[in-house]
């Protein structure tokens, strides 16, 4: 649909554009010579000179009042358009003065019908006049890139959408199997599985599943690579990057226990790091190899502690692990998961963000950009380790020192969040007070009766007395306090 | 390994329906094309109008194309199409006044 209508907006840019060319041809102007009529008296006068003189055969040629004149004789043959019709047979008096009258007019004539001859050498029409395609070859130009650029468009979105069907034709069997609900839009009245994926984007896709133990549900959203958009299919040709298939488990708040732990390539952490709110909180250490527990050198450990690292790392994760490390760009598990930090401007919010456990996953398609859809085959195993994490994180129980470090953990956090934003909440207090005593006074201004005014000061200024002497009350406490 | 032995897994008393994540300030972050796209497109757009330049109206053209392939679902897209249509005039305007091949 949208396809089509950017293909209509191109054919109308473009019709309009040519139409926009074709001038009018204006006629090209004859080169006009008027002569004068002066010599039309000397028509009926001596022949000699008749026969010395020139005679010029002038017709007209173009639709004006010229009458055409005819030649008593005529030397010469002229071809010239002259558009004049005076004839010149018969002269002047004498013969000199025949010559000297006809010098000019010779040279006259001739010059311009040799002016006119050359016009074999046509005058150069001006572009804007031509009716070639090269004063097109902007426009040309310009089509092409479109006409290649809505080509690339179509292509790179049917490539996805076959790509996303093909995951979910794999997948499907496995989700069917865990969850009651696959596939919902949020949409319909009940809660009915629609089967299919919901497309955001020309290159994003959702699946939200649900109905299933320990989890309250699980958003998988298929980040593929813009093939719709030439500029970046270009881009990538100079920087190889992979489609990404992002899961996302929101646990059950009785179904996961409080810890916070990540693994997955180190560049990846170290980005997770800065960005999410809970990691820089919680895992302040810098990544670590995860070569302990046999993990290949290209992963890397965040964790809040280590006992949670033993517990997470069992034989089966690392084997997940491992033989699917080239898939694996992070896994992120946290109790504490409020997405990534906030940047406001007025500086730390006032509030905490609200937390969900949650379990994210996010893994990288084979191939990196050239996928075909059996690649997804490929991604199979790893929707059985997400499977497993859910399992696996309700299992997981901290022991008693873990409980008790990580709640210490927690309290620590917060109270450096009030702490920073005590300074905030006093001047946002201060500036709520200054608010309603400014709309008093407002109030007292605008009242029009003197009478109710009056009162209304009297009674704002005894509760400012109060309040000082509440104050100064208070300081002599105080100071009997600290005598 | 994933479907117990056991018991199912599934529990449809449990189910919850999927709510579109509130559209946060998160998008935009993740992804300014579209946004810039569009200003680059105005500026040009008045641009190629007032200085009468040719490329300037087809870099307006080029960039309402890139801006709809890489547009948002919560973009709608009479937004798209009113873009479109108002780069028209500008470039049948060009064309007529200028008309010479190249800018």
């Amino acid at each position: 649909m949208k396809a089509f209508h950017a293909l209509c907006i191109v054919f109308l840019v473009f019709g309009s554009v040519s139409e926009a060319k074709f001038d009018d041809f204006e006629d090209e102007d004859d080169i006009v010579e008027y002569d004068d009529n002066d010599f039309a008296e000397f028509e009926d006068v001596v022949e000699d000179s008749v026969t010395e003189s020139p005679q010029q055969l002038i017709t007209t040629e173009d639709d004006e009042d010229e009458t055409t004149v005819e030649l008593e004789g005529q030397d010469e043959n002229q071809e010239g358009d002259f558009e004049d019709a005076d004839t010149q047979e018969g002269d002047t008096e004498s013969e000199p003065y025949d010559d000297e009258e006809f010098e000019g007019y010779e040279d006259k004539p001739d010059t311009s019908s040799s002016k006119n001859k050359d016009p074999i050498t046509i005058v150069d029409v001006p572009a804007h006049l031509q009716n070639s395609w090269e004063s097109y070859y902007l426009e040309i130009l310009m089509v092409t890139g479109l006409l290649a650029y809505i080509m690339n468009y179509i292509i790179g979105k049917n490539k996805n959408s076959r790509l996303a069907q093909a995951w979910f034709n794999t997948h499907r069997e496995l989700l069917e199997s865990n969850f009651t609900l696959v596939g919902d839009d949020g949409t319909n009245k009940e809660a009915t599985s629609t089967g299919k994926l919901n497309q955001e984007n020309e290159h994003i896709y959702n699946l939200w599943c649900s109905g299933r133990v320990c989890c309250e549900g699980m958003l998988i959203q298929l980040r593929f690579l813009k093939r719709q958009d030439l500029l970046n299919v270009l881009a990538r040709m100079m920087r190889p990057v992979s489609d990404q298939v992002q899961i996302k488990v929101t646990m059950n708040d009785e179904d996961m226990d409080t810890y916070v732990f990540a693994v997955g390539t180190r560049k990846a952490l170290v980005r997770l790091q800065k960005e999410m709110q809970d990691l820089s909180e919680f895992c302040s250490d810098k990544p670590k190899s995860g070569a302990k527990y046999g993990l290949p050198d290209s992963l890397a450990i965040l964790s809040e502690m280590g006992e949670v690292t033993e517990g997470m790392m069992d034989t089966k994760m690392v084997h997940f692990l491992t033989h699917y490390a080239d898939k694996i760009e992070s896994v992120h598990f946290s109790d504490q998961f409020s997405g990534p930090k906030i940047m406001q401007e007025e500086g730390q919010p006032l509030k905490l963000p609200d937390t969900k456990r949650t379990l994210l996953f996010t893994f990288n398609v084979p191939g990196s950009g050239n996928t075909y859809p059996k690649d997804m085959e490929a991604l199979l195993p790893l929707m059985n380790m997400v499977i497993y994490s859910i399992d696996k994180a309700k299992k997981f129980r901290l022991n008693r020192e873990g409980k008790q470090k990580a709640d210490k953990n927690r309290a620590r956090v917060e109270e450096n969040f009030l702490k920073l934003t005590h300074v905030q909440r006093q001047e946002a207090a201060q500036s709520r007070r200054e608010e309603k005593k400014r709309a008093e006074k407002e109030r007292i201004m605008n009242e029009e009766d003197p009478e109710k005014q009056r009162r209304l000061e009297e009674a704002a200024l005894r509760r400012e007395q109060k309040k000082l002497e509440k104050k100064q009350m208070k300081m002599k406490q105080i100071k009997v306090k600290a005598m | 390994m994933s479907a117990n032995h056991m018991s199912d897994p599934r529990r449809p008393n449990k189910v919850l329906r999927y709510k579109p994540p509130p559209s946060e300030c998160k998008p935009a972050l993740d992804d300014p094309t579209p946004d810039y796209m569009n200003l680059l497109g105005m500026i040009f757009s008045m641009c190629g109008l007032m200085l009468k330049l040719k490329g300037c109206a087809w870099v307006a053209v080029y960039r309402s194309f890139i801006s709809f392939a890489n547009s948002r679902s919560s973009e709608d897209t009479r937004q798209m199409m009113s873009s479109f249509i108002g780069l028209s005039p500008h470039t049948n305007q060009t064309d007529q006044q200028s008309p010479q091949g190249a800018p």
